[in-house]
């Protein structure tokens, strides 16, 4: 018995180590900071902790020189990593450093542009040709075209003159997947919610072996009113007028594989758009793309669709455990979340027998417990009733004389084919 | 209680009358009645209709609009205020006060002697009122969906095909000359054989939240707009929005499927069948009071090869409508378009000797002309069951996550007693499905 216990200690201790690879991480990840007109100092710490509870990198950091500093004390090894993440918007590199990083590229390095990293470098040419992409820092029409789609075609030849690199006040915003096929999306909705967030648009730049694979829609600009009069009210649909601006994209740079997220501006502590989970799986799984050119990390239950946005307060998945404690609570004024995360774990193993009956056990001990509120005893009634075994036949009718759950226990005996 | 007689007690009376021995014209032009265009009272459908919400009442301005060959004479709807509003159009076109309101559907039934009965309820009511008002023998016009479960719609059919009543599914894309063409070129070969088909139906809407518990509206009879589905309180959702809720509707998929995958079925000639496999992916709300699917990706292969895969028009190419591909080309419908890939495939006609589908360019009047005639109607019963039992059965490979195995001839799930049980819903007691 305590030789048992002992062993899952073991087994506890190694899982809560070596993440969800079960062995050592596969990939070593190097994040350079230390510049940026964004909020380094909060999100360097954060793309750490995503790359690493992914169990398949471990991840560096690398601070830059303060902005006036000595760049040519900055010389990483990039040869000891897969990928680099770039959270840096700054002082230019020393050209050896500039060297060694384009070596690394070209030499089949995985790159992770995120966020204003964009923003970065507008006179390097190369740079911009990894990046795809860009904004500010005085880039216009010599940058490269506009690349965006319209409706459902892609435009890649708007060389118009102007600005490269613009966004709206920030806000929520829907995010269309536009390639269903590439393994970073494989598997996401085709609309999801992002957390309140920049939208970056206009952007401009070489956009060289590039693919959009996630566009979100930028309204257009209304041009002011003349002075003094008052704009007149604007027609139906009007407010449909503009953009659907790159917001994920992938690129080929020599050997290289280039993940580019425009998502994920940085407050303190991370806030909304980097807690969005939309953000955080296509980050990790943009990143481990980066890195192997292939995506080996489930779909989360948690990812958010077109109904709303989804966060991780403190950046971790949901737990099955978790989302079991707060079913017991269950009122279905306050949260319904809980008890959707248990409907997609159900359905991911429903043709596992060992598995769903591990699910089953936990919805019974629901259906048992007398904490449990009858909305939760409810829900678990209607979900049991198509994907419960005999295991919880008993349970069930031990209820049968609850009046709180009465028609609840009857449709799920029905359903089951058992007797009352 | 004794209403005016109906037009099938007429005719019944005056075969009687004439022993059988002549058998009266059913169509006679209305000029040479003498009464100014006029139908004679013995030549209207006298109807009631069940369920006079926002498509209800569109139905009747649809039957009404075929001037005196209808005439509603009684209306029965769970919200008062509904009541009042399917009355006064039918008052007015009437030019009387005289139709008569009910509450409740089986008082209506015992009561009424009508022709025929224009039903559109929340589809967890189909089964129920849509078997009643067949083994009532009247005619009906019917919603699509016609059913929320598959063990609903088999109920529904059968109970429609032994009283052999005319049955006519809202499925008005039929009566529709671009679908009608379109079905046509694809039927006649114009894009060879078809390999395989998609069918783009609308993304689901954002969600609402979960509202707080309300008063129910003193107009509204919740228990019996409740019915057969398991009780909840009011949270202020109810007509029309039911349509996102899994314990009344499937959302757009299933609210769509009536439309597009009807048309789909109608051209690739699978309206008789229905798939042998179906896999594939739904994604639900994680918040909120509306847990329908709001992006489905399934595909469901048939016997004889073809593949059919229904999405959200986000998902796919073509976006909305049905859209056949075939060894030659593809064509696309959806609402007020047609699209090819080579245009000129749209502009050919169908001659003499190919295949012409049935023609009918007003859907109310296919179904009184159907009434009168005793033929078929352009959206039989079984054919409404066979286009919603895809999106069922899309809707049960999604809930489980698995691969389904379907027969189509029996019409069971083989070999998954779990993805089987939700082939039903339970009724909350006392409802049961009505039997012959």
């Amino acid at each position: 018995m305590k030789k048992q216990f002992l062993f899952l200690l073991l087994i506890a201790v190694l899982l809560t180590f070596s993440g969800s690879s079960f062995g050592a991480p596969k990939y070593k990840a190097l994040i350079i900071t230390g510049q940026n007109n964004h909020n380094w100092k909060a999100s360097n710490s954060i793309l750490k902790q995503l790359l690493d509870q992914t169990g398949l990198f471990t991840t560096d950091i690398n601070i830059t020189p303060a902005k006036g500093g000595d760049m040519n004390t900055f010389t990483p090894d990039f040869s000891k990593y897969n990928i680099v993440v770039l959270d840096y918007n700054g002082d230019s590199w020393s050209e050896k450093t500039k060297t060694a990083f384009l070596t690394f590229v070209k030499s089949g390095g995985g790159v992770v542009v995120y966020h204003a990293a964009d923003n970065a470098f507008p006179e390097w040419k190369e740079y911009n040709q990894i990046i795809g992409l860009g904004g500010w820092g005085n880039r216009n029409e010599k940058s490269g075209p506009y690349v965006y789609y319209r409706g459902n075609e892609i435009v890649r030849d708007d060389t118009s003159k102007g600005a490269g690199g613009t966004h709206g006040a920030r806000s929520e915003y829907l995010v269309k997947t536009r390639n269903f096929d590439h393994p970073i999306t494989k598997g996401l909705p085709a609309n999801w919610m992002h957390g309140n967030d920049e939208l970056y648009s206009q952007l401009r730049g070489p956009a060289e072996n590039m693919e959009i694979l996630a566009t979100s829609f930028s309204p257009a600009k209304e041009p002011n009113p003349p002075a003094g009069t008052t704009p007149a009210a604007a027609p139906r649909g009007k407010s449909r007028v503009g953009r659907d601006e790159p917001v994920l994209m992938t690129l080929k740079y020599g050997k290289g594989r280039i993940f580019h997220t425009v998502l994920g501006h940085a407050d303190e502590g991370g806030g909304p758009a980097m807690q969005c989970v939309g953000f955080i799986v296509t980050f990790q799984r943009g990143a481990e793309w980066a890195a192997s050119g292939n995506v080996t990390q489930p779909v989360p239950v948690d990812f958010p669709n077109g109904a709303g946005v989804s966060l991780r307060p403190d950046f971790k998945e949901i737990t099955l455990d978790e989302d079991m404690a707060k079913i017991v609570s269950y009122d279905i004024g306050k949260s319904t979340k809980y008890y959707t995360d248990l409907q997609s774990r159900i359905r991911k193993v429903s043709a596992n027998a060992p598995e769903l009956l591990k699910l089953e056990k936990l919805m019974v001990a629901v259906l048992k417990n007398k904490e449990a509120t009858a909305e939760a005893r409810k829900l678990m009634l209607r979900e049991l009733s198509w994907m419960g075994s005999d295991y919880c036949v008993p349970a069930i009718k031990g209820l049968t004389k609850d009046a709180a759950v009465k028609d609840e226990v009857d449709f799920a005996l029905t359903r089951l084919k058992a007797k009352k | 209680m004794s209403h005016k007689s109906s037009r099938r007690e007429f005719v019944k009376r005056s075969a009687a009358t004439v022993l059988g021995a002549i058998v009266l014209p059913h169509i006679i032009p209305s000029t040479a009645m003498g009464m100014g265009g006029k139908l004679p009272p013995s030549d209207r459908v006298v109807m009631g209709a069940i369920g006079v919400g926002s498509q209800g009442k569109s139905n009747m301005r649809d039957f009404i609009k075929l001037k005196d060959q209808v005439q509603f004479v009684a209306i029965c709807d769970v919200d008062t205020v509904h009541q009042a509003e399917g009355k006064a159009l039918a008052d007015k076109a009437n030019n009387n006060s005289d139709c008569r309101l009910y509450g409740d559907y089986r008082e209506f039934l015992e009561k009424e002697k009508l022709d025929a009965v224009c039903i559109a309820l929340p589809d967890h009511w189909h089964g129920i009122i849509y078997s009643a008002a067949a083994n009532k023998k009247l005619d009906v016009y019917g919603e699509k969906p016609i059913c929320r479960t598959i063990n609903d719609g088999k109920a529904i059919v059968s109970t429609v095909k032994k009283n052999n009543i005319i049955w006519q599914t809202g499925s008005w894309q039929r009566s529709q000359v671009n679908f009608r063409h379109a079905a046509e070129l694809v039927m006649n070969g114009r894009i060879g054989k078809i390999k395989s088909i998609e069918v783009g139906l609308p993304d689901g809407n954002r969600g609402i939240g979960t509202p707080p518990i309300m008063e129910v509206p003193k107009e509204l009879n919740w228990e019996m707009w409740l019915g057969p589905a398991l009780k909840v309180p009011y949270r202020g959702i109810a007509h029309y929005e039911w349509r996102w809720t899994l314990d009344y509707s499937g959302g757009q998929l299933t609210d769509w499927a009536g439309h597009h995958i009807d048309i789909a079925n109608w051209g690739a000639g699978l309206d008789k069948t229905g798939p042998i496999e179906i896999s594939g992916e739904g994604v639900y709300p994680r918040e909120g009071l509306y847990n329908v699917p709001i992006e489905y990706d399934f595909l469901c292969k048939y016997a004889n090869g073809i593949e059919m895969r229904v999405d959200n028009k986000s998902r796919i190419v073509h976006g909305s409508g049905a859209t056949w591909y075939g060894e030659k080309g593809w064509i696309n419908v959806d609402r007020g378009k047609s699209s090819a890939s080579d245009p000129k495939i749209l502009q050919e006609e169908i001659g003499e000797n190919e295949i012409h589908l049935y023609k009918s360019d007003n859907h109310w009047q296919n179904f009184v002309d159907c009434v009168r005639s005793r033929k078929e109607t352009i959206a039989p019963i079984e054919v409404a069951y066979r286009a919603i039992s895809v999106a069922l059965l899309g809707e049960i490979a999604m809930t489980t996550g698995q691969k389904i195995q379907w027969d189509p001839q029996k019409q069971e799930i083989i070999g998954n007693p779990m993805a089987s049980r939700l082939l039903s819903r339970p009724y909350r007691q006392p409802w049961t499905l009505p039997t012959i």
